[in-house]
């Protein structure tokens, strides 16, 4: 399991519980629970919290989701943790977990989050030479503009900065 | 285009329109398509060609693989921007005279989609004769729209195209 | 490129679009230099387009590197600005050989989230429509692989099922592929008769046709030869490299979603879990396979048992109400216009929910932010994890093997691009 000092909050989400650490520690903590048998890294993602009024406060823009998986228990857990900066770092498991490779490239591709340590950290999704990372909230959603819908300014135009 | 070349000089008589007609007849009878098959639509695009629908029996017995031996470039699925600049090589590759079907909502006009990630609509980087709307569109709806095609070619007989 | 100097990325030799490619003058074992080719993202065989840039000792595989992204759609990015209802419908396309397991997916992470359970008679109908698409989504494969290693009568065979299943789908939903049936709180509309006397001819007449298809491959000497012992996964491999599906039960590990982490009521089916301990493609044919002929038993049970009731919760805040209420009450007339223009929201939060598509894991995890928009929608794909492991498959094999190894891990490129 992950140490206790390691865990900055932890709770359940709809049945699954999770757990909350700093961004340093990641690779400690999910080295810890791939020894504890959790061996399956189901997937990898980020969610991007800019304007986003469901807390008051959010401990980073950037919210990297990893959930893991034992195969024999069928436990599951997701560890969090809150990043900033830009271009906000942390550590690559793809050393711990294989399918982490592709993950953190697409991570890096769409919000352009750096993965130190990862062996080949370039887009995957997008052209080489796309500017901008697509899934933040910033990024607008682009395409064509629809003439005479209400909605066209929440397409085209970037929402509002918190 | 030597037969096209070979009209010009015989002039406008009813020796070039006899011959107009059996040029189109032949080349409206044999459109081969180039299998250009991305998305969804290209599940029906196999489909046509299927025992159930059979689009061999309107003379696209042969869907070639390389563009140097085809007529007809059916775009089927949703072109992203990394896509579309082998898409307009792979069309300038076909030799004259060459057709293009749109087939499906994704590829006439970017579809259920209208982001930042897909060509809005294939038109943008090639001519295009027939679209086809639906997603996906019926087999049918594909060979409704080769026999359009087939009228249009028949009609054009070798008058050059602009 | 920028990028090109942040920290942690080692310099592989990287030419023009960020491709690595081996350097000239690496030597290969017949003393030639290696050779890079490209199997284009325009290619009859590779199931997509999807582009592998290879690099060859005379006719063998030494090196291998998917370059994908030529299919993305940016569906999660599109699911941001759609609400809550209208997010179905883009994940019909994503695996779109699967349209029911997407939806699916997506329907228990905001079930899930919603707290709710739709009725035993919606779970039914979702089973019969996913086991449906798994014989579907197969059929693809197998026709195409088929076709692919020169058999082109299995195109025509699997095809002309297909068919039948489309007409199905189109029975019930209106659509032959995207139904968009499957949706959070219940499902699109009940089955009609017309359908489910459709589906039981259909399970009585699919074990006889996937007899006619073993018959034509399974003990075919140049189908045998070009299947066995080609693109070998071992059982270990395959759990590190995160496979899911046929490509890690074709290894022999007996994981299926639907008895290890069952959903939909996939508990009270009695069937068993397709495994193979070959791990070559060969192996792969054959839990596909016997997968469809127990797609078909569960459809004959889920048919048999079928259970009466509604097809919906009875939430007017999710699911509009029907349509002969809009006449009677003021209420159902809010409740509709209020859904139709503005969706309905659902509390904060976070969920992940799996299913087992014909593929593999296909989860979806849904992040709300109490809007009747979705702050994030994120798609586990089965497909893009599975092809992660084709080096380590193709590694040593020839070039002609690359079309069945390609094919044996069935990926379907909209999964892999989203």
């Amino acid at each position: 399991m992950i140490a206790d000092s390691l865990i900055v909050e932890k709770g359940v989400s709809a049945g699954d519980a999770w757990v909350s650490v700093a961004p340093d520690s990641i690779h400690t903590a999910l080295s810890g629970l791939r020894d504890d048998g959790f061996r399956l890294l189901v997937f990898l993602t980020c969610v991007d919290h800019l304007a986003d009024s469901s807390k008051p406060t959010w401990p980073g823009r950037y919210e990297l989701v990893y959930q893991l998986r034992n195969m024999e228990t069928r436990e599951q857990i997701r560890v969090r943790t809150f990043l900033d900066g830009d271009p906000p770092r942390i550590d690559s498991v793809h050393d711990l977990f294989p399918p982490a490779n592709w993950d953190e490239r697409e991570t890096y591709d769409m919000f352009g989050v750096v993965f130190t340590n990862h062996p080949d950290l370039t887009r995957i999704l997008m052209p080489d030479d796309w500017v901008g990372h697509p899934l933040r909230r910033d990024y607008p959603v682009g395409g064509e503009v629809v003439e005479f819908s209400e909605e066209h300014e929440v397409w085209q135009t970037p929402p509002p900065r918190a | 285009m030597g037969v096209e070349a070979l009209a010009e000089s015989l002039g406008q008589n009813v020796l070039t329109t006899t011959l107009g007609k059996l040029i189109g007849w032949g080349r409206g009878n044999s459109v081969w398509p180039l299998q250009f098959g991305l998305a969804c639509c290209a599940i029906e695009m196999i489909h046509t060609a299927t025992a159930g629908v059979d689009i061999a029996r309107f003379g696209s017995e042969a869907m070639r693989a390389s563009p140097r031996q085809a007529d007809m470039m059916i775009v089927s699925g949703r072109v992203s921007q990394k896509m579309a600049p082998i898409l307009r090589t792979i069309y300038d590759q076909m030799p004259e005279p060459k057709w293009v079907i749109s087939m499906g909502a994704c590829a006439s006009t970017g579809g259920v989609f209208n982001n930042y990630a897909l060509l809005q609509g294939v038109d943008k980087i090639v001519p295009v004769d027939v679209y086809i709307p639906g997603c996906p569109p019926r087999p049918e709806d594909l060979l409704n729209a080769l026999m359009i095609l087939q009228e249009r070619i028949k009609a054009q007989g070798i008058t050059p195209r602009q | 490129m920028a990028d090109a100097t942040a920290e942690g990325m080692t310099d592989t030799g990287t030419i023009g679009q960020g491709v690595t490619v081996s350097r000239t003058g690496e030597q290969g074992a017949f003393g030639g230099e290696l050779l890079t080719i490209n199997f284009g993202p325009h290619h009859p065989s590779t199931h997509g387009v999807l582009r592998l840039i290879v690099d060859l000792d005379g006719e063998q595989v030494r090196r291998l590197k998917p370059v994908i992204g030529y299919l993305h759609t940016g569906i999660e990015k599109q699911a941001e600005a759609l609400r809550w209802q209208q997010v179905v419908v883009v994940t019909d396309r994503h695996d779109y050989l699967s349209p029911p397991f997407n939806n699916l997916s997506y329907a228990l992470a905001v079930e899930k989230l919603l707290g709710v359970d739709v009725p035993p008679r919606a779970d039914a109908l979702r089973v019969i429509m996913c086991e449906l698409t798994r014989i579907s989504s197969h059929l693809v494969w197998l026709g195409t692989s088929g076709i692919e290693l020169g058999a082109s009568t299995m195109l025509m065979y699997c095809f002309r099922e297909r068919d039948t299943i489309l007409d199905m789908n189109e029975e019930i939903s209106g659509f032959r592929m995207h139904t968009s049936f499957i949706r959070p709180g219940g499902v699109l509309a009940d089955a009609t008769p017309r359908f489910l006397d459709m589906l039981d001819r259909f399970c009585n007449a699919m074990p006889a046709n996937i007899d006619e298809y073993e018959a034509l491959l399974t003990m075919n000497p140049i189908f045998r030869s070009r299947t066995i012992g080609i693109g070998r996964l071992p059982a270990e491999d395959a759990k590190v490299l995160g496979a899911t599906g046929p490509m890690l039960r074709g290894s022999g590990v007996a994981w299926d979603l639907r008895k290890s982490m069952p959903y939909s009521g996939y508990e009270n089916y009695d069937f068993e879990i397709a495994t193979s301990d070959l791990s070559d493609c060969y192996g792969r044919y054959l839990v596909r396979i016997k997968e469809m002929r127990e797609s078909v038993k569960i459809l004959r049970q889920a048919l048999d048992r079928l259970p009466d009731g509604p097809v919906n919760i009875d939430d007017r805040k999710v699911l509009p109400p029907p349509r002969e209420e809009l006449e009677t009450s003021m209420e159902a007339v809010i409740h509709h216009f209020k859904l139709f223009t503005e969706g309905y929201t659902v509390p904060v939060g976070d969920a992940y929910a799996a299913v087992e598509s014909g593929r593999g894991e296909n989860g979806c995890y849904v992040v709300s932010d109490g809007t009747h928009k979705p702050r994030r929608v994120k798609f586990r794909a089965a497909s893009f994890v599975n092809l992660q492991p084709l080096e380590r498959m193709a590694l040593n094999h020839m070039v002609a093997d690359m079309v069945a190894i390609i094919g044996t891990a069935d990926t379907v490129l909209g999964d892999v691009d989203r």
